[in-house]
C-alpha cells in the first residue's frame, strides 16, 4: 500500500468539493461558513502533498507553512464571519 | 512512504471526508461542531503522515477552535438572499464534481504524478501563478472583483430599501 501525489490530490479536491456543496446546500449562511474550513482544508493538503512528494528537489518547509497560514486564515474567516451574524437576543 | 504511513493516510482521509460529509448533512449546531473536530483530526492526521507534524498540530489547534465557534447555540440565524433553484444547482454541481472525481479514481488506477517545477517554494508557487498560468490567474483575479462588486452592489441595494 503505497501513497503518491494523485491520492493527496484526490482527497484534497474531495474536501474541496465536498466544502462548495456546503456552501451551496446550507440555507442558512451561518451554516455555511463551516465550508470554508473544509475547503481551506483541502487547499492545505495539497501544499503538503507536493511539498512532501516534491521534496527531493528542496525542503519540504513550504507546504507547512502554507498549511498552518491556511488553518490560522480558516480560524479568523469563521469567528469573523460569526462575529458579523452576532448573538442571539436584544441588539 | 512505509505502509505504516499509508495506513495512517488512508485511516485520515477516510476520517477528513466522512466527517465533512457529516458537516454537510447534520442539522443541530453541536453536531456539527463536533463533526469539524473530526475533520480537524483528519487533516491533521494526513499532515502527520505526510511528514508534515507542525502544520498538524496547528490544524488540530485550529479546528478545535473552530469547531467550539460553530458548535455554539448564542449566535443568530442569517438566512441566505441566494435563490432555491441557485443553491440547488450549485449542490448539484458540487456533487457532479465528486461523482466525476470517483469515476476518475476507479478508472485511473491512481497513476503517478511529480511535480516537475524545480525546488517547491514561495518563488516556485510564483512562477507557475504569474508565469506558467498567467491567464488562469487573470481569469480568477477578474471573477473575484466582479462577485466583490456584485455583492457589494446588491449589499446597497437591499440597504437603500429599508
Amino acid at each position: 500500500m503505497t501513497v503518491s501525489l494523485v491520492s493527496v490530490l484526490f482527497v484534497s479536491i474531495a474536501l474541496v468539493a465536498v466544502g462548495g456543496f456546503v456552501a451551496a446546500w446550507r440555507r442558512e449562511l451561518t451554516a455555511s461558513l463551516a465550508s470554508v474550513p473544509l475547503m481551506l482544508g483541502g487547499a492545505a493538503i495539497a501544499f503538503v502533498g507536493v511539498a512532501r512528494f516534491a521534496a527531493a528537489t528542496g525542503p519540504a518547509l513550504f507546504g507547512q507553512a502554507v498549511a498552518a497560514l491556511l488553518a490560522v486564515s480558516a480560524l479568523a474567516l469563521v469567528a469573523l464571519g460569526i462575529g458579523i451574524a452576532g448573538r442571539e437576543g436584544p441588539r | 512512504m512505509d505502509s505504516l504511513h499509508a495506513i495512517g493516510f488512508y485511516l485520515s482521509a477516510t476520517l477528513a471526508l466522512g466527517g465533512a460529509l457529516l458537516v454537510a448533512f447534520l442539522q443541530a449546531r453541536p453536531q456539527r461542531g463536533l463533526a469539524l473536530a473530526v475533520v480537524g483530526l483528519g487533516l491533521a492526521g494526513i499532515d502527520l503522515s505526510l511528514s508534515a507534524g507542525y502544520a498538524g498540530a496547528v490544524v488540530l489547534v485550529c479546528y478545535a477552535v473552530i469547531a467550539l465557534l460553530v458548535a455554539n447555540p448564542q449566535y443568530r440565524s442569517v438566512a441566505s438572499g441566494v435563490g432555491e433553484r441557485w443553491r440547488q444547482v450549485g449542490a448539484v454541481g458540487a456533487a457532479a464534481l465528486l461523482v466525476a472525481l470517483a469515476y476518475a479514481a476507479f478508472r485511473g488506477d491512481f497513476v503517478q504524478a511529480t511535480f516537475n517545477g524545480g525546488a517547491f517554494g514561495a518563488a516556485a508557487v510564483g512562477r507557475e501563478l504569474f508565469g506558467h498560468d498567467a491567464m488562469s490567474s487573470e481569469a480568477v483575479g477578474g471573477l473575484v472583483l466582479v462577485a466583490l462588486v456584485g455583492a457589494t452592489a446588491i449589499w446597497r441595494r437591499r440597504e437603500g430599501n429599508r
